[in-house]
């Protein structure tokens, strides 16, 4: 698990382009989006995608987006459970 | 002009001014610094003329900066730069004019797309390609709720912004944004090089004597706070604005500018600069040429474009300079074209040609 | 300071059809126009519905008469409308008023561009996709299609555009710039548009189903729509005949987020309520609403919510009709101001087609079957990316 969740880190970096935040500076149980990391619904939009481009998982509702991207750890433990990591 | 548009031309000349309280200017040259005055000029390498950017962090905040490309980044700059010199919270309406509007970002999209067959693509550089990003996303930092428009047509696109400006304070409305924008990509200036549309230009040629083909593409950002009444920061006054589409010749748009400078009750005799859009291309330029010596004959005649290069956008560079040259009260000897400076700068008149199709007349006077 | 300003003449090319006549047919045969995907290509296209117009770049060729290779699909359907507003409108450009063409469009030449855009790296054969990619190329085309044209000029607001464009078109008028202006919008589609629409995630698989509890997104369209506008001196002057009055506008900007609109409608509101206060009527003599209801679960929602905020209890009648035509970006609401002056002068309401279950939160229901109604005044609502809302007002004439 944990070294998912560092993975995802530099994924989330990458398509997210957050040029000014480090890796160790993200939280794994902090809320991704509003307080934490501050990502809007635009950037939910981006997870989705980056979802499906490095581990085939396919969102079709924006809506699941919300309790799958709270944490980086509720990612990870997300895309665990469809067998993807 | 039929009788009922006379009418109401005359009718209308009376009116709206707008004074210039602010300006914001990225280009080719070091006009971000508001002490520069065409002292150290920059030449084009080879064909093309880069805009020279500033460190954005300055002027816009870290999580937006992420996102944007280029022409939102100079453009949110340059209106930034213009509100703060102009010392307002917030402005009654947000006009921007642009010709391509955030290609940058339209063709990392539509690369993505040809790219991966329709597949993995992301909707951020779909937002932002938007033609009318620049002004969503200043209205969005300014939290201005009022009047939002987008001009996109070519050698109109500022243009169009000034004409919507004078109208709007007209309407009442008291304080506004208006800028231009225009930003070019590896790709597009590759494709038009090879499309023939480029020129390198001899440094001893002035650009107005050009007998080459092809143009100096280039690209900026220019903003300006206009206001409906003088205030203690005005700068200098825009008079008036007029576009001219696919004149039929040089007299067809002298007569039409003789006919612009007496609804504000004025000859070409009283302007004291001329600035006029030559862009180095012998065709594009052929109506310009035949028009100089009229113009000499009343008064200073200058270029812009050896300076700013040539975007749909250029008029804006006009605009802040012609707005330079009033507070300076000189005109810089590298856009002179006649060799009789003038000694004092009431007006300025701009006459610019964009691929001998769009053309515009703007009226710029001290205030 | 001002003079009347009147609607003259109507042009639009849409999926419900060719021309007005055919639009109107299929308006009031509650004909849908969106369907399978048949001329765009795309690897989606058995995926989602579109609405298309029913013609082949060929047959448009054809349609317009010029068969000038660097025209593009967007030119042909913009200069098609535009043209048959001009002959509707019986105004002749030759007589020396001050005629201009005010145009709007989100991805203007895209449709072409995106074909070749690989291929212009390697060969000179489509390099002409760099003098007409650009907004605008297909306003100059209407121009000189038209014919002694003496202002033109294009906006790019995304979905409201052709909102704004009839907007400036009228306040030209009205401060003496101009006696008569063609106006509206154009928007052919385009994998790009279609992929951008998708990577929001906020197209329906279905069809679109405006102001529904269970809406899920809406369906792409394209369309042209193009109105002659006149003041009332030049109308006079000619002895010409107004369809309607165009007796209020007004753009605000919801200044929340770059694509959806805020939770309440703020700008929406704003946009209505200017609308209003400039035509100077209440909220009372709105005989009907046609809605931007695209059939995202945002914009209706949010459209709703600014409706009630200024009608209260006294909705009035409403419907959006994108489930006609699809949702045409730019060319929207010229085409609905195209479908409002159809509904005031054939005294009709056309239907929201495929509801069933209003929205829990607001309770409208929009009229869902064709309505006979003498309606007077119009309101019709445009909102695009970037926070841009659009009101526009018509009065039978």
């Amino acid at each position: 698990m944990d070294a998912l969740i560092e993975k995802l880190k530099g994924q989330i970096i990458e398509q997210l382009n957050l040029a000014e935040v480090k890796p160790e500076e993200i939280n794994p149980d902090s809320p991704l989006f509003g307080e934490g990391l501050g990502l809007d619904s635009i950037d939910a939009l981006e997870l989705i995608v980056l979802l499906e481009k490095h581990y085939g998982i396919k969102i079709q509702d924006p809506k699941d987006g919300k309790t799958i991207f709270q944490s980086l750890r509720t990612m990870a433990e997300y895309i665990k459970s469809q067998g993807k990591s | 002009m039929g009788e009922t548009a006379r009418h109401y031309y005359l009718r209308k000349h009376n009116l709206a001014k707008a004074y210039i309280n602010g300006t914001g200017c990225i280009s080719p040259q070091n006009s971000i610094d508001s002490d520069w005055f065409f002292d150290e000029v920059h030449s084009p390498k080879g064909d093309y003329f880069e805009a020279i950017e500033p460190s954005y962090k300055d002027f816009i905040a870290p999580n937006l900066l992420r996102r944007m490309g280029r022409a939102i980044k100079m453009g949110v700059a340059a209106g930034n730069i213009a509100i703060q010199q102009a010392g307002v919270k917030n402005v009654d309406a947000i006009v921007t004019g642009t010709g391509l509007g955030c290609f940058e970002d339209s063709e990392r999209f539509l690369l993505a797309i040809l790219d991966n067959d329709e597949q993995f693509l992301t909707p951020t550089s779909f937002i932002q390609s938007t033609h009318n990003t620049v002004g969503s996303q200043i209205a969005l930092i300014m939290k201005c709720h009022d009047y939002n428009f987008t001009y996109v047509h070519r050698g109109f696109s500022f243009e169009s912004t000034v004409q919507d400006a004078l109208m709007l304070f007209d309407e009442g409305k008291d304080t506004i944004l208006v800028g231009g924008i225009e930003e070019h990509t590896p790709n597009y200036i590759l494709l038009n090089r090879k499309a023939n549309k480029f020129q390198v230009r001899e440094p001893d040629m002035p650009i107005w004597m050009s007998e080459k083909r092809g143009i100096q593409m280039s690209e900026g950002a220019a903003f300006f706070v206009l206001s409906r009444n003088k205030t203690q920061s005005s700068l200098a006054c825009i008079n008036g604005i007029q576009t001219l589409y696919k004149p039929k010749n040089s007299e067809d748009i002298l007569k039409k500018l003789h006919m612009f400078l007496s609804s504000h009750r004025l000859t070409l005799s009283d302007m004291d600069v001329a600035l006029m859009g030559f862009s180095g291309d012998l065709i594009f330029d052929e109506k310009l040429k035949s028009l100089l010596p009229e113009i000499e004959k009343e008064t200073t005649a200058g270029a812009f474009k050896n300076v700013c290069g040539e975007y749909h956008t250029a008029t804006a560079f006009a605009m802040w300079t012609a707005t330079k040259i009033i507070e300076r009260q000189q005109l810089p000897k590298v856009l002179a074209i006649s060799a009789k400076l003038p000694s004092k700068i009431k007006y300025v008149l701009i006459i610019n040609q964009y691929l001998d199709i769009n053309y515009s007349f703007t009226l710029v006077s001290q205030c | 300071m001002s003079q009347k300003v009147y609607i003259t003449g109507l042009g639009m090319i849409s999926a419900i059809g060719n021309n007005v006549p055919e639009c109107f047919l299929s308006l009031s045969q509650s004909k849908t126009g969106i369907g399978k995907i048949q001329y765009l290509t795309t690897r989606y296209k058995d995926e989602f519905l579109a609405g298309e117009i029913k013609l082949s770049n060929a047959e448009l060729a054809d349609l317009v008469g010029d068969q000038n290779p660097a025209l593009n699909r967007n030119s042909y359907i913009a200069m098609l409308a535009a043209k048959e507003a001009v002959l509707n409108s019986g105004i002749d450009t030759k007589d020396g008023l001050r005629t201009g063409v005010i145009s709007s469009t989100t991805v203007a030449g895209m449709s072409k561009t995106e074909l070749y855009y690989k291929d212009l790296f390697k060969n000179d054969e489509h390099l002409d996709v760099l003098d007409t990619h650009d907004c605008g190329d297909s306003t100059e085309r209407i121009a000189d299609y038209i014919g002694n044209v003496d202002y033109v000029t294009t906006i790019s607001t995304a979905c409201s555009s052709a909102a704004n464009a009839i907007m400036l078109g009228c306040r030209m008028i009205k401060h003496g710039h101009l006696d008569r202006v063609v106006v509206g919008g154009v928007d052919a589609l385009s994998k790009f548009t279609f992929n951008g629409f998708n990577t929001l995630m906020i197209l329906d698989r279905e069809w679109c189903r405006p102001f529904d509890e269970n809406r899920k997104g809406l369906n792409l369209g394209e369309g042209a729509a193009f109105v002659v506008i006149e003041g009332e001196n030049a109308l006079n002057h000619r002895k010409g005949k107004a369809l309607a009055e165009l007796i209020g506008y007004a753009n605000t900007n919801d200044a929340y987020h770059l694509t959806a609109s805020s939770p309440e409608g703020f700008g929406a509101t704003l946009a209505i309520q200017q609308a209003l206060a400039l035509s100077g009527l209440k909220p009372t003599d709105i005989d009907y609403i046609n809605m931007h209801g695209t059939g995202t679960p945002n914009n209706d929602l949010s459209e709703s919510k600014a409706t009630v905020a200024v009608f209260g209890n006294q909705v009035p009648k409403f419907s959006s009709t994108k489930a006609f035509t699809g949702h045409t970006l730019a060319a929207a609401a010229s085409i609905e101001a195209v479908i409002s002056v159809l509904s005031l002068q054939n005294s009709m309401i056309f239907p929201n087609l495929n509801f069933n279950t209003p929205i829990a939160e607001t309770g409208l229901i929009p009229e869902t079957t064709l309505v006979h109604t003498p309606l007077n005044v119009i309101l019709s609502n445009s909102f695009g990316f970037g926070g841009n809302c659009s009101s526009l007002l018509f009065k039978k004439a």
